[in-house]
């Protein structure tokens, strides 16, 4: 074609469109029956696919907003270059700085700005390069108080830093902000983390006339410092001078006039002293999490008005001045991490381009939120990619639902368009007919479906559960597609359906005339072929994760590649093979149906022409669509359901019940009920218990850690029946009231009993063994019972009063011990800590949890191990010689710690070391085994084994001794099956564990020490308190002195869904489907009904005109119609089932790979769930549906003219 | 035995309102094939719904046998279609999905009949249209004649006494169209129980072996009497 032809034709388009467009538009409006389905289509489409997408958005908004919510500040803008007097580019006159800020406000990206005093400038990007190890904050050193003594104790040691980054300091720091951090967008995220009830984040005039401090909960706590307290003096230094490299400690050689010491990052640092003095306590604060180490974590606030202009000046010379600022968070772009790195970037670089105010400021930006950033890049890929395959069976269901729409409403038009042929109409025109008015509804319906998604993804993102919604607080959710993400949703809808319609219209223009006007059409037949072929490797891949689930090694195959693409694809090809497949059963419903209610007088005289009905399309697509459509329901809601019980009992598993505690001392339970009193500040009505744990060795010599279940504990603890022997809780507490024993799985395989699968699959189940089972068997237990018996001490020298002699004699000897180590790390949480290849002599690790933790290459000698967790350490290769060990629970309180290399050369104590790895290690008696035999070893401490220091305490007393007196108890316990774990219990362990009852404890250890017990650790149950009053009652708790920690199921349960949970968000987008799909399924059903009944008019009339009654009609009707909808939904509901199942292989995997990512794990498994109440609701609800709509459409059918239907037209 | 009593009919609302049939009177006999002609649009559909019970009259009154309608809607007169009247359609109107004898036996059963003795009735109607070999048959596996006998068997199976056909011929060929015509004659002569048929047709050739013709026009029937229309002696039963 030729350029002029193309521009006239054009140039005639357009002066057409509007009038084309009106006819289109009437055109849509008439035949707006057959358009509901399009629309229908593509309202379906455009609602999931945007909300995908907006979701993805949405969600990384508040990925962002949380993971940034472990800093209030976005950025620590400095001077460009440290000051220094001579050079130009900063000022130490505040006034001037805080110009600055006022300046930096201006640009619309920054929130808020506050000069502070603080951390020294780094000056240089990157958390790994030196400078920003060397630049130092302000640290704290001491405060005073004359109304307190107490605080003469309190230390700002802040040992925990050295896990959390790198080595910058290893105390507490102090920041003194400026008046703008205590009113606008930095008073907001400041103050959020105020304690209610606990002060709050005062107003600038009140910070400055009280000269305010602000402390974080543990400090306070050490302190027992209140709201209103006055401190007379708060000191911390400021950095004069630094040096790198050692060998400055001597001041001779350096001339500084403060103190000198020396950090970890390898520099001297000189710092001077500043005091502030009368001050007092306005806030305390829940510390945040450890994030990113830029600023130092979880400082005490004050403010520099406290100070004067000199002293300030003094601090900012010595470059301790940065401008914190925060910067409007909803401007970062999120459509990916990319861009918002580069976003951040760009602001940085603009900043620093300008100098600021008269003095010609220049400044260095350095960026906090990068580096939050560039962790979030990765996981959020991976949530998103979960997300979008999780969503695949939605987008797939609104698709054919649009294409199953255009094929009827296209099926109309094609005797239409042969007609309009007949009278001369050119397929161009006819095309642009059809098309256009296929555009005008489509677009109405992806506008419609786009505007509403935007609306839902913030309810989608705020799920905290399937189908339950908590509003988000604090984070600000505004998920807009960019241009591009709206394009592909524009597409996939609306392209769709004029692609389709393009190629369905062009179809029909070319048929034969003849052909068009027919009133049936040949149809292709579908290939089944292919149809089995996707629903058989569905099946297998189900039966395969079936098989895995229930105990199976390698279920169907053993290949990984093949088991990937199984677990994967599997899923997918099972759902639609299997919807495809069953559509013909479902079609075939009246057949079924009739074998009930055949003879009945329902179907007497109507059951004739029922015969060969199901045979057309039309049917067969209204039973494919009611299954894609219940099954999708069925999915959504038991795997919804599913994860949300996974992660309430991992919730439950991990706290016990609504509180756990632990005390500082041991307490008795009516202790525990008078602190949460003064806490709560009224009578609280609570139930606690707690589980202790004693050690017991077999007759073979296998030592286990053995808890203690508590009678009534029914009604306390959170019991799932995957924790217990068994499916029934209530048998399987009464068995454990019993002389009885239940095993871990490992445990149970060193025991050689029924449960650890030791002999095979029937080895093993979760099954409640009664007694006289053969798989049950009695096993006799040995408890040690020791006791110290100490004599020669010279009393007089430690203390006129001391005790008797006995088992506190000892605790006392430790006590004068501990007092006599230079280092305290005691009573405090190392969980997991990295402690390997440090100098760690004489310390006093006294009941702190090390639990997990990896001391490898690291030197303990003479340090103290007294009531010290630790289970699972790492000791390989340490020097543990000279260390004192001791428990009061006994001796085998060291389990699955590595030992290997390690040198125990004349440590003493009382411990066994027979449950760890000992390989190559020096035994206390200084022999190196290379097998386990330090084996039952127990050494008893004289005074010639004491460490030099402890025998100082002893003086010249030669008689000194202590004598150990171990009683041993027997008890024949009989076997109860296999636990999984025991709510409020570190899950981790468990396995390697035994459980016993009340019962055969207090056999055991005897009524009085069972009846004097206390202990540190409670599990509580609060039914007053729930939610966010319960998580605020834990935060005072948390503060509150005689509390070393708490936790509480509300934000334990909070931090699984949100962040540590198995998937991000799931249970949201799980809502989603289920709600888009019970309404597509309600919806569809109207729709093609109304359709279907439509082709059915002159059938309906003939039956009539051949003497069939109205009432004859809707019973045939009915039935027909309601027989293929219900027998349908059965098969759709089980197809759902199936495919719940199937998708669990998948939850698994996606599941293994967060947990490694996330850092949490559950032991909970992922057992389906069936809601049968809400499928019920669903499926009632698509019944009265199709009820509602049939009768209808049925009474429209029957008043029609019925001469004119049968006429023709 | 039909007889029709001032039938008025018509169409619409206001100044569009159209009067159709504007007082028909007309009487058919047992046993008397009757063919109604007319120009497009002069109402003979409309009379053949009303007679049976597709459409109500606005005034007048029909007497099928002793059974009065003609006012009430095809609600009403269930039972006339179901007892009374058989239909024939130009485009047979068969269930598609029913083979022959299910479509003949359906009728009656709807009509009250247990389904054995429909099934018996239905292959006996079969057999007298000439489909004994066809009955198990879908109406997609039959011809156009066969399928309009097969709407013969359905509408005779029941032992109406009137037949109502509209176009019985127009779908089909010339020779099928006789075929057709030669059933209608073989049942309105038959001598164990003779029905009435009352077809509307345009083709004069078919209309001209009817026993009688009716003209309609102008709303009104205009002649009874076949030979005087066509002023031919031809009644061969041929």
């Amino acid at each position: 074609m030729t350029e002029p032809k193309l521009f006239e034709r054009i140039k005639l388009k357009i002066r057409d469109l509007p009038s084309n467009f009106r006819i289109a538009s009437l055109g849509a409006w008439r035949g707006r029956e057959r358009g509901l389905a399009v629309i229908a289509g593509v309202f379906l489409a455009s609602l999931v696919i945007t909300t995908v997408l907006a979701y993805g958005v949405g969600l990384s908004q508040l990925f962002l907003a949380e993971s940034l919510e472990t800093e209030p500040f976005d950025a620590k803008i400095e001077f460009k270059k440290a000051p220094s007097y001579g050079t130009e580019g900063w000022t130490n006159n505040t006034t001037t700085l805080m110009q600055t800020c006022d300046e930096l406000t201006l640009k619309v990206e920054i929130t808020d700005c506050t000069v502070i005093l603080g951390r020294q400038g780094i000056h240089g990007n990157g958390f790994f390069n030196e400078d920003f190890v060397v630049a130092q904050p302000l640290e704290m050193r001491e405060i005073t108080s004359a109304t307190n003594e107490l605080w003469e104790n309190v230390s700002f040691d802040y040992p925990e830093l050295e896990n959390a980054g790198p080595p910058i300091s290893s105390m507490r720091g102090i920041r003194l902000l400026g008046p703008e951090a205590f009113d606008g967008e930095l008073a907001n995220r400041l103050g959020e983390r105020i304690i209610f009830g606990l002060g709050n984040w005062s107003s600038a005039d009140i910070v400055e006339n009280k000269s305010g401090v602000f402390l974080p909960s543990n400090i306070a706590s050490e302190a027992q410092a209140k709201v209103g307290d006055k401190l007379d003096k708060l000191t911390f230094a400021y950095v004069v001078d630094r040096k790198a490299g050692g060998g400055f400690e001597d001041s001779s050689e350096w001339d500084c006039e403060g103190t000198i010491d020396v950090g970890n990052n390898g520099y001297a640092y000189c710092r001077i002293n500043m005091t502030l003095t009368d001050l007092e306590i306005l806030g305390i604060y829940e510390p945040w999490p450890f994030g990113n180490p830029t600023l130092s974590p979880n400082p005490i606030f004050t403010t520099w008005t406290a100070l004067n202009e000199i002293d300030r000046a003094r601090l900012i010379d010595n470059d301790h001045m940065y401008l914190g600022v925060t910067i409007d968070r909803a401007l970062l772009p999120t459509s990916s991490t990319d861009a918002a790195s580069e976003w951040v970037e760009d602001l940085g670089v603009e900043i620093e381009s300008v100098s600021y105010t008269s003095e010609n400021i220049e400044l260095f930006y350095f960026d906090i939120i990068g580096g939050t950033i560039t962790f979030l890049e990765i996981f959020l890929g991976l949530v998103q990619a979960f997300d979008y395959i999780i969503m695949i069976p939605i987008v797939i269901l609104s698709l054919s639902v649009l294409i199953y729409g255009l094929v009827l409403s296209l099926e109309q038009r094609r005797r239409e368009i042969a007609i309009h042929r007949v009278i001369g109409a050119t397929s161009k025109g006819l095309q642009s007919m059809v098309l256009l008015e296929l555009a005008v509804m489509s677009t109405f319906a992806w506008i419609a479906g786009y505007v509403l998604a935007i609306a839902v993804v913030p309810l989608v993102l705020s799920s905290v559960g399937f189908m339950a919604f908590e509003s988000l607080d604090n984070v600000e959710v505004n998920p807009v597609l960019g241009l591009g993400s709206t394009i592909i949703t524009a597409f996939a809808t609306l392209g769709l359906a004029l692609l389709f319609g393009r190629s369905r219209s062009k179809e029909f223009i070319e048929l034969e005339i003849e052909e068009g006007v027919k009133k049936v059409r040949e149809v292709n037949k579908p290939k089944r072929w292919l149809h089995w072929l996707m629903f058989i490797i569905g099946a297998i891949a189900a039966i395969d994760t079936w098989l895995e689930m229930n105990g199976s090694e390698n279920g169907l195959n053993s290949n990984w590649f093949i088991e990937g693409l199984l677990g994967l694809f599997g899923p997918f090809l099972l759902w639609i093979g299997g919807a495809l497949l069953l559509g013909r059963i479902g079609a075939k419903g009246p057949r079924i149906m009739q074998l009930f209610l055949g003879k009945t007088p329902l179907l007497k005289d109507v059951k004739r022409g029922l015969k060969g009905s199901g045979s057309t399309e039309s049917i067969n697509r209204l039973s494919v669509i009611m299954l894609l459509t219940l099954s999708i329901v069925t999915l959504a809601a038991v795997q919804g359901y599913t994860g949300t019980l996974v992660d309430e009992y991992t919730a439950s598993a991990t706290v016990g019940s609504d509180l756990q505690i632990t005390t500082e001392q041991p307490t008795n339970i009516s202790e525990v009920q008078n602190i949460l009193n003064d806490v709560y500040g009224n009578e609280l009505s609570i139930t606690a218990t707690t589980i202790t744990s004693i050690a017991l060795e077999t007759e073979d010599g296998d030592s286990f850690q053995t808890w203690v279940l508590l009678n009534g504990t029914r009604d306390i603890l959170d019991w799932t029946e995957q924790s217990i022997p068994g499916a029934d809780i209530d048998s399987a507490l009464e068995s454990y009231e019993g002389l009885t024993f239940s095993a871990g799985e490992s445990a149970a395989y060193i025991l050689d009993i029924w449960g650890s699968g030791r002999k095979g699959g029937d080895d093993r189940g979760d099954e409640l063994l009664v007694n006289g089972d053969s798989r049950s068997e009695n096993l006799t237990f040995t408890w040690t019972d020791v006791n110290f018996d100490i004599s020669g001490l010279d009393l007089e020298i430690q203390n006129e009063t001391a005790p008797e002699l006995g088992f506190e004699q000892l605790i006392f000897l430790l006590e004068s011990y501990r007092a006599s180590l230079e280092v305290d790390l005691s009573n405090l949480n190392l969980q997991n800590a990295d402690l390997s290849n440090r100098d760690l002599t004489g310390v006093d690790f006294s009941g702190t949890n090390l639990s997990g933790a990896n001391l490898s290459n690291s030197t303990f000698t003479n340090s103290l191990f007294s009531d010290t967790n630790l289970n699972n350490v790492n000791f390989s290769g340490s020097n543990l010689s000279n260390t004192l060990i001791f428990n009061s629970f006994g001796v085998n309180f060291i389990t699955n710690s590595d030992f290997s290399g390690a040198d125990l050369e004349g440590s003493i104590g009382l411990f066994n070391l027979s449950l760890s790895n000992l390989d190559n290690a020096k035994c206390p008696n200084g022999i190196v085994t290379n097998t386990s035999s330090c084996d039952g070893f127990l050494l008893e401490p004289t005074v010639e084994n004491l460490p030099s220091s402890m025998a100082e305490l002893l003086f010249d007393n030669d008689n000194f001794n202590i004598e150990i007196q171990s009683t041993e108890y027997n008890l024949s316990l009989r076997y109860i099956g296999v636990h999984e774990f025991l709510p409020g219990i570190p899950t981790s362990t468990m396995s390697d564990t035994l459980v016993i009852g009340e019962t055969s404890w207090r056999a055991l250890v005897g009524e009085d020490t069972a009846d004097n017990f206390s202990t540190n650790t409670w599990i509580i149950k609060i039914n007053e308190i729930q939610g966010d009053e319960l998580e605020g009652f834990r935060a005072n708790l948390d503060a509150d002195s005689r509390i070393s920690s708490a936790m509480d199921w509300s934000s334990k349960h909070s931090e699984v869904e949100r962040s540590g949970g198995l998937i991000f968000g799931t249970q949201g987008l799980l809502s989603l489907q289920f709600v888009v799909a019970s309404i597509a399924a309600v919806a569809s059903a109207f729709v093609f009904l109304s359709l279907v009944l439509n082709q059915r008019k002159k059938e309906l009339a003939v039956l009539q005109a051949i003497g069939a009654s109205p009432n004859q009609i809707i019973r045939l009707v009915l039935f027909e119609i309601l027989s293929i909808v219900v027998v349908s939904m059965f098969l759709g509901i089980l197809l759902g089932m199936a495919l719940a199942l199937s998708f669990n292989g998948l939850f698994s995997v996606f599941g293994f790979i967060f947990g490694i990512f996330g850092g949490s794990e559950t032991i909970i498994d992922r057992n389906l769930v069936w809601p049968w109440f809400e499928l019920t609701i669903v499926s009632l609800t698509v019944f009265v549906a199709v009820v509602v709509a049939l009768l209808s459409t049925t009474r429209k059918a029957l008043k029609s003219d019925l001469s004119t239907v049968l006429k023709g037209e | 035995m039909l007889e029709i009593d001032g039938l008025h009919r018509g169409f619409g609302t206001g100044s569009s309102r159209v009067e159709v049939l504007k007082g028909i009177n007309l009487e058919i006999k047992k046993g008397e094939l009757v063919a109604l002609m007319g120009p497009s649009g002069c109402g003979k559909s409309t009379l053949l719904n009303i007679i049976g019970g597709l459409l109500s009259a606005e005034k007048g009154n029909i007497k099928l046998e002793n059974r009065n309608y003609g006012l009430k809607g095809p609600s009403s007169v269930v039972d006339v279609r179901r007892h009374k009247v058989g239909w024939i359609f130009q485009d047979f109107h068969l269930l598609e999905h029913l083979s022959a004898i299910d479509n003949v036996a359906m009728a009656l059963e709807i009509s009250g009949m247990s389904g054995p003795e429909a099934e018996k009735k239905a292959e006996r109607a079969l057999i007298r249209v000439g489909l004994e070999d066809r009955m198990g048959h879908l109406p997609e596996q039959l011809s156009g004649g066969q399928q309009q006998r097969v709407a013969i068997a359905r509408a005779i199976a029941g032992e109406r006494p009137l037949l109502l056909a509209d176009e019985p011929t127009g779908n089909l060929d010339i020779s099928t169209g006789k075929d057709v015509l030669k059933i209608f004659k073989d049942l309105c002569h038959s001598k164990e129980n003779p029905i009435s048929i009352l077809m509307v047709t345009h083709d004069p050739e078919l209309a001209s072996k009817a026993d009688r013709m009716l003209l309609l026009r102008d709303g009104k029937t205009a002649t009874s009497d076949i030979r005087s229309a066509w002023g031919t002696l031809d009644g061969d039963e041929e």
